[in-house]
């Protein structure tokens, strides 16, 4: 048989795509040898630039630019696959409109708020930068002076922001998007098992027999995960799927149990399942009798609102929020009794009979199950709570810490794990799990960081939402944005947002490698370069920590976050920034700029920059003149080794496809907390929780409460704002790739056909979407990809022109001061 | 390709209306296509096409390679 060279190119790409989606073909169909390797490209491994998955992928570059890029499949985590927005990351660092040079606003050759961006040196924006934020310290002292970074930022570019802002200019107010993200994650973890992230890994996709998602559409969001998902319950007809929505979606194509309810009620289901287990007497007695233990939660706790908001008056359990009591077994199944299939259905809209079905897949000891989120349960005004009531689940019946039993909070951005939350750039959060409000880990982190005693502040600063608020308020005055979109993100917007950046009080910088909406809104515009521009490092949802390589040199004179923060960093002496007593007890430190203090400390500076291969460039190292990336995690790996977090030897993750901490003499840990799979699980404990001093995590009773603002006559239907399959968060990447833009250009209002119809509404009609803080033009959309309930309204929010973030509400968990983008009032009317 | 194997002859049927796809294998859920393309562009916006297909689950890229046209031997 002969074949034409076209031919066989496709019948080699059809047998390894098989050989990844694990099918047999026949033998004809083998792959060929030569393949890729016969192009004159470059290829090095790296994560996908995109969500918390963390997807390897093999990064193709000819010529200075990088021209294809392809899954990994030496990478666990996708085998070779690659989601489309994946496919597309080649596209990504060539916009039309990519910046290059910082931008300053100026009128007569000098800053002024109200000029226009002109084109200026790094040497005059850094300069103004530095002029401003040594007036705001003068003026106002270091809480006048905030950072809000991301979950986007690379490990070191995390760490050097927070040693800058806690160390350098003494202030907390650093928080990162992935406040608006996972925060509600993170504190729950905290409060259960005294310990951040999963005990889980997705090794658990091919184990569990049940698989229950929990507000996360992973069909859209989530692709690859969704791959290994829809491969375990298509190859094995006894594993189930529930998938818990306020509207029908791309993941309910494959639910078992489909569920819609109505918004915030999922509290409601959770305690009735807990209430089930208990009452048909499934509860796994010695778990809980040995490893957990229980509270009850405040009650009434508010709505993380301004204070004078009528909501936080009348809350009264809002200033101890946070706070618990411990309580027996016997008082939580007391607690929990109330909530009957009955009662659970009412509340929730749902059909009772499948409310008991999913109770089941939690009741049965059979039945292995994952359970599955994201922002449905993050974004919430009882996030916090939602995250625990599940663990509760899990706990009751011993679900936990093997393979299969897992309770898996998903990621959204690609190191909210491995920069946001392990490096600890939340406002109170330190490396490791440690916090600012506690002595100890102050001192701690001082030691490791080679800093006076009590040079870091004991206050947490002001959180993403609180940000936001200060600044409209004049109380934050200097702020500095990095990798982020935040006047497209954040909540009611025009009412909160906005008026901050454009306070004449404030100076507003913005790093970042595309003119976003926040970009244009800011006073100075620092160009950013990104992704495999530098040498970077990530963590993604499962504790796996893996770095790349620069590939590429950033366009003009755009540089990295780690760069900016760095030289910034020079242009502050100790005799500036810190007080005078502090530098009268501590002589030496007199007369150094904070570069020298942080950066050039003995252990940053510790590796030469000939370590590096002399086949990358990398452009920290060359202009600090030593292995920045290197020194700078050395130095926080040290945080967390012998603590649970160990991380293996910088070097190491260089060479492999990341590894999940605790990484321990070599070997990673798939599953924590349980003897055998954990080395930190000392024999004949079983199951140890340690991160808590008892080693028992907590099950903890907390009610249904409503959301903050419901619909009502004048503003009748919901508001539930998120993604879409063909756009990443604000859309400021993936916009700029034709073919994305293209397949879904601009965001539409998802609507019941008779809700439309009730309101003169026709299919593609333009329509406002009105709340009480502003509204939005789009266009309706009733036989979309989303199919919504009667009531419900859903619009994605990567549109920068039609901006729904105008219309919704900046409430928060009160624990976590996570805002809850799901639920909010509006009216639609034809435009 | 992951498909509900209800669905998969008439994701099928659908494919087989598209320009440059071409079916290569199949297993009960899952299909294994091949995209043909003049530029990568335009394989990424099929892909982002066949993955909203109902009854398809995912659609994900496995495997790229691009040749010139005179390497095929084949005029451009």
């Amino acid at each position: 048989m002969s074949m034409s060279r076209r031919d066989v190119l496709k019948a080699h790409a059809a047998a390894v795509a098989a050989a990844a989606a694990n099918i047999s073909v026949p033998a004809v169909a083998q792959p060929v040898a030569g393949g890729i390797g016969a192009l004159e490209i470059k290829w090095s491994k790296a994560p996908c630039r995109f969500c918390g998955t963390g997807c390897g992928v093999m990064v193709g570059v000819k010529e200075g630019k990088v021209v294809a890029t392809h899954g990994d499949t030496l990478a666990e985590v996708n085998r070779g696959l690659n989601c489309i927005k994946g496919y597309f990351l080649s596209k990504i660092m060539y916009g039309g409109d990519r910046l290059t040079t910082p931008l300053l606003r100026k009128k007569n050759g000098v800053f002024d708020k109200n000029g226009d961006f002109t084109p200026v040196s790094w040497d005059e924006a850094f300069d103004t930068m530095a002029t401003r934020a040594k007036q705001t310290l003068k003026d106002k002292g270091p809480t006048a002076l905030g950072m809000f970074g991301s979950g986007q930022w690379t490990i070191w570019e995390g760490y050097a922001a927070t040693k800058l802002m806690r160390a350098g200019f003494r202030s907390n107010n650093l928080d990162p998007n992935a406040r608006h993200c996972m925060a509600s994650a993170a504190y729950a973890f905290m409060r259960t098992f005294g310990m951040d992230e999963p005990m889980g890994c997705y090794d658990d996709f091919e184990a569990a027999d049940a698989f229950v998602l929990w507000g996360s559409n992973m069909a859209e969001m989530h692709p690859i995960l969704w791959t290994r998902l829809t491969d375990r319950r298509l190859s094995h007809p006894h594993v189930k799927v529930a998938v818990l929505s306020t509207f029908t979606n791309r993941s309910s194509d494959l639910a078992d149990i489909p569920i819609v309810f109505k918004p915030g009620t999922d509290l409601a289901i959770l305690n009735y399942i807990a209430n089930h287990i208990i009452s048909t007497g499934r509860v796994n007695q010695d778990f809980i009798k040995n490893h957990t233990s229980f509270v009850k939660g405040t009650v009434d706790i508010g709505y993380g609102l301004r204070p004078e908001h009528p909501l936080e008056k009348k809350a009264t359990g809002a200033a101890t929020a946070a706070a618990t009591q411990p309580i027996d077994f016997d008082a939580y199944a007391k607690f929990v009794k109330e909530y009957t299939l009955e009662k659970a259905s009412e509340i929730s809209g749902v059909e009772p009979g499948f409310l008991r079905e999913l109770a089941e897949l939690y009741a049965d000891p059979k039945r292995k199950v994952m359970s599955l989120w994201t922002m449905g349960f993050n974004q919430h005004v009882r996030g916090v709570w939602a995250n625990q009531l599940v663990y509760n689940l899990h706990l009751l019946t011993g679900k936990i810490s093997e393979p299969g039993n897992s309770p898996f909070s998903l990621t959204g951005q690609p190191s909210a794990c491995g920069t946001a939350r392990e490096v600890g750039t939340f406002a109170h959060r330190l490396p490791a799990d440690m916090t600012v409000t506690n002595p100890e880990h102050r001192k701690h982190a001082e030691e490791i960081w080679r800093v006076p005693n009590g040079l870091i502040p004991e206050k947490p600063g002001y959180h993403a939402v609180e940000q936001d608020r200060m600044l409209k308020d004049g109380k934050l005055n200097f702020y500095w944005i990095m990798v982020n979109n935040n006047l497209q993100a954040a909540p009611n917007n025009t009412g909160e947002t906005y008026p901050g950046y454009r306070n004449p009080d404030n100076f507003v910088v913005v790093s970042d490698a595309y003119p976003t909406v926040t970009a244009m809104a800011a006073d100075l515009i620092l160009p950013a370069a990104m992704w495999v521009e530098k040498e970077g490092g990530y963590g993604n949802a499962e504790r796996r920590t893996h770095f790349w390589r620069q590939l590429v040199n950033a366009p003009g004179d755009a540089r990295s976050d780690l760069w900016q923060l760095m030289e910034f960093s020079k242009r502050f002496s100790t005799d500036e920034v810190w007080p005078a007593e502090l530098l009268t007890a501590n002589p030496n430190y007199r007369g150094k700029t904070l570069f020298d203090v942080l950066f050039r400390n003995g252990n940053v500076d510790k590796f030469p920059a000939t370590e590096i291969p002399a086949e990358y460039e990398n452009r920290e190292s060359k202009a600090f003149g030593f292995y920045v990336q290197k020194g700078l995690f050395e130095e926080y790996a040290s945080f967390g080794r012998g603590h649970g977090h160990d991380l293996a030897p910088f070097d190491t993750y260089h060479e492999v496809r990341g590894l999940r901490w605790p990484v321990v003499n070599g070997k990673e840990t798939k599953w924590r907390y349980r003897e055998g799979l954990d080395p930190y699980v000392k024999a004949g404990k079983g199951v140890d929780f340690y991160g808590n001093p008892d080693g028992r995590a907590k099950i903890i009773a907390v009610p249904y409460e409503p959301p903050a603002e419901s619909p009502d006559k004048e503003f009748d239907i919901w508001l539930v704002t998120g993604r879409v399959l063909e756009h990443w968060h604000s859309g400021s990447m993936t916009m700029r790739v034709p073919e994305l833009y293209k397949a879904f250009p601009g965001a539409q209002c998802f609507m019941h056909a008779e809700d439309a119809r009730a309101r003169g509404i026709n299919q593609g009609a333009e329509v406002r979407v009105i709340s009480r803080r502003g509204e939005m033009r789009t266009r309706v959309n009733v036989r979309g990809r989303n199919r919504m309930p009667r009531g419900v309204v859903f619009v994605p929010w990567f549109d920068a022109s039609q901006l729904i973030n105008k219309a919704t509400l900046d409430a928060t968990d009160p624990i976590s001061k996570q805002t809850d983008f799901k639920k909010c009032a509006v009216r639609i009317v034809p435009a | 390709m992951s498909v509900l194997p209800a669905h998969r002859e008439n994701v099928i049927r659908q494919l087989s209306d598209m320009s440059g796809v071409e079916v290569h294998h199949q297993a009960p859920s899952k299909i294994i296509i091949v995209l043909e393309g003049p530029e990568s562009g335009v394989l990424g916006a099929r892909l982002a096409e066949i993955a909203s297909i109902e009854g398809v689950l995912s659609a994900n890229m496995v495997f790229e390679q691009i040749e010139r046209l005179a390497d095929l031997g084949e005029q451009q």
